[in-house]
């Protein structure tokens, strides 16, 4: 089993699924059988975090022939920056399958399934083809679950968000197979793994515009401001689990592919793009968070919270400085356990009450004091709360912001000051105020509590004690940081 | 010459079981007796196929008296097993088909054999007029199974319109090989591949315009736009069998022939057809993504996205042309990923239009994968197949097109075929959403076991191992053995 550690990992949820599907298993066979897919792959994982080697570089690393005509391999393989989105992933599958317990609906557990082992494909992915089909399927689950299980306009809404997904898959698609094919010319082998297609030498048009292929699917992805419209629709119309994937690790997924593969393949291009980005990221900022001041249900609200907090990170990765880039892988963490959280805690609001709006709701403290100390924790330590993790990471980015520039340090500020306004105000609407028919209002119960415990924990030890996690990418960042630098600083 | 016989014998089985199920067809047996007639006649035709395959000791048939008329290699061969196993998965997944609408009669066995020995010669036609004949026999049993449905308007003027237009390309081709004999003095494509070697494009204006009209005619046959009026309606028109030949089977015949001719024997007037081509492809994909996107039956969506999918063979042929070494195995590569796509994909509509007789458009397709949850889910792999989708026979396919027109230089058609494969998504995703995502008021049925649908549930699998297959697991070729097929039926085009 810890031979090929990482395949097991990415397709043990395939497989179990697959066996599930063709035995007709009941749904309550089922469910355990995801329980244990998603429980042996967190020990599998943490098995391989306690082994990695921090100055390792790319480790646990798997390669072997998959269609040889045309030189596609299958090439994984484990890194700082994957081991925290897969730890990310794998920590974050057990609370949503306990949150989904009641549920008797088949397609939604295989659909999850499927989906975890798509996102945990692409982020061990090490040849871009292979990093393609991952990035696409995972789309799939997604889908399915916001046309089939969502709410409102869920059919357009789906259809929406997978054709605005695809234009920037279809346009990394074309840059992919350009640069396979001039590798082909260059050394008359066909290639797609990182590595190679790294060494490829263009005159600086061209990067600009292969670079202009991936980052269109990252910025989509994320969303920049302009490339959003899809969002706020698809979070306000998923069904919980798939809110949590999209907000905690799919957006996330943009980031670290603007790393992976923008820093892996173009850092020198990625300069010529890097004012443009800073812009869109601060517009980004004040943008999503005047949205989310003035949105009334809950679920678009934190989804252009989520916006404004990826802008920050995004910002964070263009300001090619150490502050900012731990910042932003930081964040990265800390914004996915927060936002998994808080989306969690809109879905046990909807169960119970049955909307989302703020103007529905109120006076929530006073009948249900458990779940509104669970729900104020997750909406602070979006916003920042020190003592928390998000606190730790957007200080780190500012702190960066202000050493590249002063007014770009102003702006990154400002994250924090609007955060606390929606939130704040957000609180006292709902938690506090007049109660509004919470006669009916059952506190949490022992499961509900169960899976936002590890949460609470894993946001107030980053918060606390920064010192546990970052030996963990500290060295390896700050060399990738040195290279990128180098890089940029000889082409100038 | 007892041999030469032997490698006669696969198109000789074809002609003769057209034959016997001509003098059936009014005998008492069943419609069902009859197609398993036909099925074996065509089984023992691919039985000697594959055992003649790579085995030739010459390379004409009967030379001594047909001289070069006939060729005998490999990319005849691949592409006879291929309309040979198409016809085969057409007869026997729509046999409920048969048994279902009353129109029907034996003579339609023996159309679907002769339309199958056209092809097949048309593969093997290494003359003009050969070519012309073999792909009139095509033609004539193709356009009577189009207005096979006597009594229905609609397929009375399907067939009249596609017979009128059909007719007149024909006369093209006529033209065109008239003008070639003009200059050449012969219509053996050995002696006009010498003339057009032997000489200047500047002195061979006429062999030029001769070859131009040929071409008109096959950009008729795979219904490229502006050559395209007569798809939507011929497919609608048709009845879901003789769609689904048409649009699997009949399409890779006349690549077949355009590809011999142009990979091979006008090779070096290629250049003089690049802009040509080029628009026209553009004008293929753009147009065929037009239809697609307007229609509101399943039927004519996927009509309209077959003439898109001839748009991405075209970028191939135009690469051909521009010196592109991976284009040719990539038309080959993906006319056998769409075959299987699109044969999968009409085999379902063909399936439900047996079991409930209605008109398929988007909407009756809701709450379809909660009444048949199965093939809800085949549906979906063909669909994706066809989008493009990764993980699917068709992403390779579309990758390789694409590869082969940035190898070429064309990076505009590779973006644009990359646009039209986005706007694709839509349409075909369209359908997938109609079926997932509105409930059904019907009970979930019973998935019905028998020869058709475990013949498409074995497509959708053959989709998704082409598409990820790996040469990891051994004995089972995947998606590399599909493109070592490609590359070897290339290899022996000369």
């Amino acid at each position: 089993m810890m031979d090929h550690i990482l395949s097991n990992i990415i397709f043990l949820p395939l497989i179990i699924a697959m066996v599930m599907g063709v035995v007709q298993a009941p749904v309550k066979v089922l469910r355990l059988g995801a329980f244990f897919s998603s429980v042996v792959t967190l020990f599998l994982v943490l098995w391989l975090a306690y082994h990695y080697d921090p100055h390792g570089g790319m480790q646990f690393v798997e390669q072997a022939p998959w269609i040889q005509s045309s030189g596609f391999t299958y090439f994984i393989g484990i890194d700082f920056l994957s081991l925290i989105m897969l730890l990310l992933i794998t920590l974050l599958m057990p609370p949503l399958y306990l949150y989904m317990m009641h549920e008797k609906r088949k397609g939604y557990w295989y659909n999850m399934m499927l989906l975890q082992t798509g996102v945990t494909g692409a982020v061990l992915s090490l040849d871009l083809v292979l990093f393609y089909l991952f990035w696409e399927t995972m789309l799939l689950p997604i889908f399915i679950m916001i046309g089939k299980y969502g709410n409102g306009l869920r059919q357009y809404n789906s259809m929406k968000i997978i054709l605005m997904t695809i234009l920037g898959s279809m346009s990394m698609l074309f840059s992919i197979m350009y640069l396979g094919y001039m590798y082909f010319e260059t050394t008359g082998v066909w290639s797609f793994a990182l590595q190679d297609l790294a060494t490829l030498d263009f005159d600086a048009q061209t990067f600009i515009w292969l670079a202009a292929g991936f980052l269109l699917a990252f910025a989509i992805k994320i969303p920049l401001v302009g490339f959003h419209t899809w969002m706020a629709p698809a979070y306000g119309s998923a069904p919980t689990p798939a809110v949590v994937i999209m907000s905690s690790i799919m957006a996330k997924l943009g980031i670290y592919g603007i790393w992976r593969f923008g820093f892996g393949l173009f850092e020198t291009t990625l300069i010529y793009y890097a004012p443009t980005i800073i812009v869109l990221a601060l517009i980004g900022l004040l943008y999503y968070a005047i949205r989310a001041i003035t949105e009334d249900n809950l679920r678009r609200m934190f989804a252009y919270s989520s916006g404004s907090h990826l802008s920050l990170i995004a910002l964070g990765i263009f300001l090619t400085n150490i502050y900012a880039w731990s910042g932003s892988l930081y964040f990265i963490g800390t914004h996915a356990l927060a936002s998994a959280g808080i989306f969690l805690m809109i879905g046990l609001l909807y169960k119970r009450f049955k909307t989302v709006h703020i103007s529905e709701l109120g006076g929530i403290a006073g009948k249900a004091p458990k779940f509104a100390f669970f729900f104020a924790f997750f909406a602070l330590s979006i916003a920042g709360l020190p003592g928390t993790g998000g606190f730790v990471a957007e200080l780190l980015i500012i702190i960066g912001a202000f050493k590249t520039n002063i007014w770009i340090g102003v702006f990154t500020a400002t994250t924090m000051l609007s955060a606390m306004v929606y939130i704040f105000w957000m609180l006292q609407r709902t938690l506090f105020g007049t109660a509004n028919n919470t006669t009916e209002f059952s506190d949490l119960n022992l499961r509900e509590v169960i899976l936002l415990l590890p949460l609470v924990i894993l946001l107030i030890l980053t918060g606390i004690a920064p010192s546990l996690f970052t030996p963990m990418f500290e060295p390896q960042l700050s060399l990738f940081l040195q290279d990128a630098l180098h890089a940029i600083g000889a082409s100038k | 010459m007892i041999e030469q016989f032997l490698y006669a014998s696969p198109m000789a089985t074809v002609v003769l079981g057209a034959l016997v199920l001509m003098l059936l067809a009014n005998s008492t047996l069943t419609l069902s007796r009859l197609n398993l007639i036909a099925v074996s006649f065509l089984g023992l035709s691919l039985i000697l196929q594959f055992s003649l395959y790579g085995d030739k000791s010459t390379a004409f048939l009967f030379e001594t008296i047909f001289g070069d008329t006939f060729i005998l290699d490999d990319f005849a061969s691949i592409f006879d097993m291929m309309f040979t196993a198409g016809a085969m998965l057409t007869l026997l997944i729509n046999n409920d088909y048969f048994k279902s609408h009353t129109y029907f009669s034996g003579e339609y066995f023996a159309l679907m054999l002769f339309s199958l020995f056209g092809m097949m010669m048309l593969s093997h036609a290494h003359e003009l007029l050969t070519a012309f004949i073999a792909l009139e026999i095509a033609s004539l049993s193709v356009y009577a199974l189009v207005g096979y449905h006597k009594s229905n308007k609609v397929s009375s003027e399907a067939m009249m319109k596609y017979i009128v237009l059909g007719s007149m390309t024909g006369a093209f081709f006529m033209l065109g090989t008239a003008l070639i004999y003009g200059s050449v003095g012969s219509t053996s494509l050995t002696e006009i591949a010498n003339y057009v070697n032997g000489n200047s494009l500047d002195n061979i204006p006429m062999l030029i315009i001769g070859a131009t009209f040929i071409m008109l005619t096959i950009l008729f046959k795979i219904g490229a736009v502006p050559f395209h009026s007569w798809v939507v309606d011929v497919y609608h028109g048709a009845p879901y069998p003789i769609t689904m030949y048409m649009a699997s089977t009949f399409k890779i015949a006349v690549f077949a022939i355009a590809l011999r001719l142009y990979l091979v024997d006008f090779a070096p007037i290629n250049s003089f057809w690049t802009e040509l081509l080029q628009a026209v492809t553009i004008l293929t994909l753009f147009g065929g993504s037009w239809l697609a996107i307007n229609q509101s039956l399943v039927k004519r969506m996927l009509a309209g996205s077959s003439i898109v999918h001839s748009g991405y063979l075209l970028i191939a042929l135009s690469s051909i042309g521009l010196g592109s070494k991976v284009a040719a195995p990539a038309i080959m590569f993906y006319l056998i990923a769409y075959f299987i796509s699109a044969a999968g994909a009409f085999g379902i509509l063909s399936f439900i239009d047996s079991q409930s007789k209605r008109q398929m458009k988007y909407e009756d397709f809701k709450g379809f994968a909660q009444r048949r949850p199965y093939m809800a889910l085949m549906m979906s792999i063909f669909m994706l197949s066809l989008a493009g989708f990764p993980s699917t026979i068709g992403f390779l396919g579309k990758f390789y097109i694409f590869t082969s027109a940035i190898e070429s230089g064309q990076i505009l058609l590779a973006g644009l075929g990359i646009l039209t494969a986005f706007i694709s998504v839509y349409y075909y995703f369209k359908l997938i959403a109609m079926m997932y995502f509105y409930p059904s008021e019907e009970e979930q049925k019973v998935f019905p076991v028998n020869i058709s649908t475990i013949l498409i549930v074995m497509m959708a699998l053959i989709v998704v191992w082409g598409g990820i297959g790996t040469t990891l697991i051994p004995y089972i070729p995947g998606a590399d053995g599909f493109m070592e097929i490609a590359i070897e039926a290339m290899s022996s085009l000369r």
